[in-house]
């Protein structure tokens, strides 16, 4: 195993929807308000789906 | 009705064989006789050959527009009316959207739903200048690449995502596969088009109609994605189909049994909500009851009812109004021709396989 | 205004009030006056009480005076060793809802604590005043907070009250979501409603014995007690679990200060059939030798359970007969007499059932029941709670004194120390398990979690009520359908099996009282002319003629003219001097007054009608469509009352205005229905022509309607639930009813509308099962999303490695690593 760098992630804030980027040992918190709520923003990896 | 074999049967018979009767509480002689020979005692031969089917059968157009048509079917079976509109609901096919390659949703719509409403808007592609796509790679022969990028700005007001925003690429697809891109290679897409589709027909391969919703954004919100159609029939799933729906019904048939006249004739003609019937002015101040409208009757049988002894309604057992409802990739009156030639095709493989 | 019912020649009804208009034919043909549409005020008062209102109600109740009264009844607390150590509260309130985070105090919103695993509460806040130092310095603290209380939502308590759709919208909930439940540990509970027997209520009954008892709960706020007398071969004794065995009645007469047999036999009443049915106890008490007071003492004290901590049995009992026996009705400086006279009241009751066995009473009268709300039951909890956080600090005070340390600590660390309130609060509602030994009550199941299957489930929850007890009785009568549920709770639905009819549901309408102040309406009583209890002797409590006024189960006095006190009541309620849930309920059979105020009465609104004539007119109605009038202003003005089971039976309640039909005269009408619907509840009221099936399948369809898929709430794709089902292309209703318009059911739909065919189908179709269209399926028919919640928790292991979040690992042609990943 190769060692992994830690990738920084983004969410985007619960309450203000601003972007955050958090690494490895980062408080769970919104960088602009301060909500404690934060939700992964998708990826533009692409998924494929049937249409039916 | 002729009947072809020269002696002919008593009328009662003949109106038992041609004619489904509709009575008050129940249909009668709804079987027909199929057996050839059910009448040879009285010399009469019923039996199907080529020769009397093409002088009895008739197509007779009604209605034709771009969207729809209705036409006579006279003379068929109703087993053979029915494998008609079998075929043109099942196995006539279309082109449809069947692969979503979803780079970016984020829309309240889930990606599988989303997915699901962009395989059923219907396209504007001739799908017999395509072919079915096998285990192979999609190419320019049997795949159409559409492409959805939306985004409502943040600020401003919700936004609805028409079917129109589908943007058709007739260079294939333009999202590359996640590899990393090695040195030099060429960055493989989903598609492997040999040549540019701008030509393959006279239009562009886009939608049918452009105003289908598919979606609505809240500001900030985005779709990216793209699409893929191929070619399939009904029967694998709807969106398939090629009509909305297609339909017969038998020829009404009504018949006044005895003279109706004055009050009893005002009366069933207000009986009758689709007005089938009709007053004839016969001076004096005297009226009568005419049949004017048959073909709008819809069974309803509120005219036999209470009683059947003034009116019979019928059903002409070979005469079929059918209708086609095309959801626009074809005209009605060619999936008519294309349902034909899929019978045709399976008559052969019968034969072909009995032989 | 005329009424237009009468035709010229017949006499006009206004000016005859006692003889109705004697019907012609002209009368009778002439058109009924217009019905006045009285819906609107359905969503009128839906409106102002929304739909779970009861809670709500119940949990504000407590919060603004419940818990001021807890406090005021033990506000203080001193050291054993030294009362100049004293911490005494002042005043008790609740917070805005909050949490501490660092020591920083962060207001919170329901929908980030269903979100993070939070417990909605609120802080409880104490002004104190107390000593510090060996000094005895006073000291004042305003706004300390002594614990977190779980706050329901959409109370007075909670940032939703009040709000908008807008505002609601802002705070991430959904404005169709009707509150009333709690929030703790993320998950939210509801506490259902619990139905029981009245207490401080008389009840005659037969014990599984066939013997004829007259029973009574008495519940105050330091004791709750049972007394049962009961007749056993012909003579009739008191039972108590403090005594060893059944006292004679007549035994325990004398101890309370009644010598004389007369005395006795004139309290229970002078008809001799009464004299004769107490004979053998006289005779039984005579043989025992029992002529004083003393004497019958003495044979009690011998009998007590248990003799108290110096094991010294003298006087127990007449303390048993102070403090346990019928323990509601208070002796105050030692005067016996109420107590007597209320055993009297409890032994002609009973004689009566034995003479008149119509006279029994019915237990699962609804009149006989309380719902006890969560409320009630926050506020049980919460007392005895205050209470042990007060036993502890006074005990680590007298701890801290005993050892005689220089500075002792004043009480104010002391009350802060324990998170007492705090978390026995929230385990008993993430449990359900309410266990308070001070108040002998072990239940368990109290509060549930709400189930967010469908809207209508948990809407369904909410108007719940669970039975106390007789869960595996298997007797019909509890189950039964009760004529006295009319109107309160739903007939049709219940679930199916095990808690079939025990299991209820309020109906759309109902409203469940709180307590009412006592005092005032007591003096109002004795304004109106109720002749004290005290100033009574036992001859002329049962004086002909006279009704006895009994106010929440004690009694009070007795009046002359019953009629016309219970209408001078009825008029204070109508024109808003007294409380609107006061109940005046006139027993003919009993000779009885019953004023009401106490808690957890079933009621529901109904119009007053004069005569037959309702008070609600179109031009009322009007008002109210034009936004004039509120459904409050028709309680003020007396054109709509409460009514309680009890009062109901004083009423006469048409359906709809009408003439005289059916052997009902008009004139004798007293109240109008708002609208007949309402007599289902939430749930029932979603059934189209309920009236048209068979009883039975409006009963299954009331538990299938909360299965049925769809949307849960606006809100449903922002929430974490552990399971979610909604259906992607839900609808409403092809044909609605006007619940399903009240309750919001239109809003979010559950279902689709299909077309249906019905033909055999060689087998296919048997039962209920059905053939499917496949193109229907393929176009999206019944199409569904299914939502799971995965929880890992990021956790620190020590020597600094702890977990991390990082994206998944991928090989160079885009393939996922597997080996380091879990499901």
């Amino acid at each position: 195993m190769d060692p992994q760098q830690p990738e920084p992630v983004s969410y985007l804030c619960g309450d203000c929807g601003a972007e955050n980027t958090l690494k490895t040992g980062d408080v769970i918190q919104c960088r602009e308000c301060g909500y404690r709520i934060l939700y992964k923003k998708r990826t533009r990896r692409i998924v494929q789906y049937e249409a039916r | 009705m002729e009947n072809p074999g020269g002696s002919s049967l008593p009328a009662f018979l003949e109106l038992q064989r041609t004619r489904v009767l509709c009575k008050a509480d129940a249909p009668t002689h709804t079987e027909g006789f199929q057996y050839s020979g059910a009448f040879a005692a009285m010399g009469v031969d019923t039996s199907v050959s080529v020769e009397k089917f093409c002088s009895n059968f008739k197509i007779e157009i009604n209605r034709l527009t771009e969207e729809d048509m209705e036409f006579d079917m006279i003379g068929v079976d109703a087993s053979i009316a029915n494998a008609f509109r079998r075929i043109l609901i099942s196995e006539v096919p279309t082109m449809a959207i069947e692969k979503v390659f979803m780079v970016d949703n984020t829309s309240v719509i889930a990606d599988e739903v989303l997915s699901h409403r962009l395989g059923l808007i219907p396209l504007d592609a001739d799908p017999r200048l395509f072919e079915y796509i096998s285990d192979d790679v999609p190419n320019e022969r049997n795949t159409i690449v559409y492409k959805l990028h939306v985004s409502c700005e943040k600020g401003s007001q919700r936004l609805t995502v028409k079917s129109g925003q589908l943007e058709w690429l007739p260079e294939g697809s333009q999202l590359t596969m996640a590899s990393p891109a090695q040195s030099g290679d060429n960055q493989r897409t989903y598609t492997s088009f040999g040549q540019s589709q701008q030509n393959t027909s006279e239009r562009p391969l886009g939608v049918k109609y452009k105003d289908i919703t598919i979606a609505r954004l809240g500001p900030g919100q985005a779709i990216e994605l793209e699409a893929h159609a191929v070619k399939g029939v009904g029967k694998v799933h709807a969106k398939w189909s090629p009509v909305a729906t297609a339909w017969y019904r038998m020829l009404p048939e009504v018949v006044l049994l005895k003279e109706i006249k004055d009050g009893d004739a005002e009366e069933l003609v207000k009986k009758c909500p689709v007005n089938v019937f009709d007053i004839e002015d016969l001076g004096n101040g005297k009226k009568r009851a005419v049949v004017a409208k048959p073909r709008a009757c819809t069974l309803c049988r509120e005219c036999v009812r209470p009683t059947d002894d003034q009116v019979e309604l019928r059903r002409v057992r070979d005469h079929f109004i059918f209708t086609i409802e095309s959801t626009g990739a074809l005209p009605p009156e060619v999936l008519f021709t294309e349902a034909v030639k899929i019978l045709e095709e399976k008559c052969e493989r019968v034969i072909s396989e009995l032989s | 205004m005329p009424p237009a019912t009468s035709a010229p020649d017949a006499p006009v009804a206004e000016g005859d009030a006692e003889a109705p208009p004697v019907p012609t034919y002209r009368s009778l043909a002439a058109p009924v006056s217009n019905p006045v549409d009285k819906f609107a005020l359905l969503p009128a008062f839906l409106k102002v009480r929304g739909l779970v209102k009861e809670h709500i109600d119940s949990f504000n109740y407590f919060i603004t005076k419940g818990i001021k009264n807890i406090v005021r009844a033990n506000n203080r607390i001193e050291a054993r060793s030294d009362p100049g150590i004293y911490l005494e509260y002042k005043n008790i309130y609740i917070g805005e809802p909050s949490v501490q985070v660092d020591f920083r105090v962060e207001t919170i919103t329901p929908h980030f604590c269903r979100l993070t695993d939070r417990t909605y509460s609120a802080p409880v806040i104490v002004d104190v005043e107390y000593t510090v130092g060996k000094t005895h310095t006073q000291h004042r603290k305003p706004s300390f907070t002594i614990g977190y209380m779980p706050i329901m939502l959409r109370s007075y308590a909670c940032v939703l009250n009040g709000k908008d759709e807008a505002e609601l919208a802002r705070y991430g909930e959904c404005p169709l979501d009707p509150g009333g439940y709690f929030i703790v540990k993320g998950a939210e509970k509801v506490i259902l409603i619990q139905e029981q027997l009245s207490k401080n209520r008389i009840i005659i009954d037969t014990d599984n014995k066939g013997r004829v008892i007259a029973s009574v709960t008495s519940s105050t706020h330091e004791v709750k007690s049972k007394t049962v007398i009961c007749m056993e071969k012909e003579k009739i004794y008191l039972q108590l679990n403090q005594f060893t065995k059944a006292i004679p009645i007549i035994v325990v007469m004398k101890a309370m200060g009644i010598e004389t047999d007369q005395e006795v036999v004139q309290m229970v009443g002078r008809d001799p059939r009464y004299a004769d049915l107490l004979y053998l106890s006289i005779q039984e008490c005579a043989t025992e030798r029992i002529y004083t007071q003393q004497q019958a003492l003495q044979y009690m004290d011998d009998k007590v359970t248990y003799a108290g901590a110096g094991n010294i049995k003298d006087g127990r009992s007449k303390l048993i007969l102070r403090d346990v026996f019928i323990a509601h009705v208070p002796v105050n400086n030692g005067n016996f007499q109420p107590k007597c006279i209320y055993t009297a009241v409890m032994l002609r009751r009973m004689l009566d059932a034995i003479l008149n066995s119509d006279t029994f009473d019915d237990k699962d009268y609804v009149g006989n029941k309380r719902l006890e709300l969560s409320g009630q039951l926050v506020s049980l909890l919460f007392e005895d709670l205050f209470k042990t956080m007060n036993t502890y600090a006074v005990d680590r005070m007298n701890k801290n004194s005993d050892m005689a340390r220089s500075s002792p600590l004043d009480f104010s660390q002391l009350i802060m120390q324990q998170d007492v309130i705090t978390s026995g609060l929230e385990r008993a509602i993430s449990t359900g398990n309410w266990d308070i030994k001070r108040f002998k009550m072990h239940r368990k199941g109290v509060s549930q979690v709400l189930s967010r299957l469908s809207y209508m489930a948990s809407l369904g929850y909410m108007t719940r009520i669970t039975p106390q007890f007789e869960k595996t009785r298997k007797t019909s009568g509890p189950r039964a359908l009760q004529p006295s549920q009319w109107g309160m709770l739903c007939p049709c639905d219940t679930p199916e099996g095990e808690a079939c009819g025990l299991t209820k549901n309020l109906a759309l309408m109902t409203h469940v009282t709180t307590d009412q102040e006592e005092g005032p309406l007591r003096n109002l009583c004795f304004s109106l002319g109720v002749e004290d209890l005290s100033l009574l002797s036992g001859e002329e409590i049962h004086a002909p003629g006279s009704f006895l006024v009994m106010f929440n189960g004690l009694i009070l006095g007795k009046h002359r003219q019953p009629q016309k006190f219970a209408n001078n009541m009825r008029t204070f309620r109508r024109s808003g001097k007294i409380g609107e849930f006061v109940s005046v309920f006139v027993n003919e059979k009993q000779h009885c007054i019953h004023i009401a105020s106490d808690g957890g009465r079933v009621c529901r609104p109904l119009i007053i009608a004069d005569k037959g004539r309702a008070r609600v007119k179109e031009h009322h109605m009007k008002e109210l469509r034009d936004g004039i009038r509120s459904f409050d202003d028709f309680l003020r003005d007396g054109l709509i009352e409460y009514l309680d089971v009890n009062e109901e039976n004083n009423a006469l309640i048409a359906l709809y205005e009408h003439v005289d039909q059916d052997g009902v005269q008009r004139s004798s009408i007293t109240h109008i229905e708002i609208e007949p619907m309402t007599l289902l509840g939430v749930v029932a009221g979603l059934i189209p022509y309920p009236h048209h099936n068979q009883s039975p399948r409006n009963t299954y369809q009331c538990a299938m309607g909360k299965q049925a898929m769809g949307n849960i709430a606006y809100n449903q794709l922002f929430r974490a639930d552990s399971l979610l089902y909604l259906l992607v292309y839900a609808q409403r209703p092809l044909l609605t009813t006007k619940t399903i318009e009240l309750v919001g059911y239109d809003k979010l739909g559950a279902g689709q509308n299909a077309t249906v065919a019905v033909m055999s189908y060689s087998g296919y179709d048997i039962e209920d099962a059905i053939v499917m269209n496949k193109s229907s399926l393929d176009r999206g028919f019944g199409r569904c999303i299914a939502m799971k919640k995965y929880t890992v928790t990021s956790e620190k292991y020590g020597d600094g490695i702890s977990d991390r979040i990082a994206k998944p690992q991928r090989n160079k042609d885009g393939v996922l690593i597997k080996q380091n990943m879990r499901v």
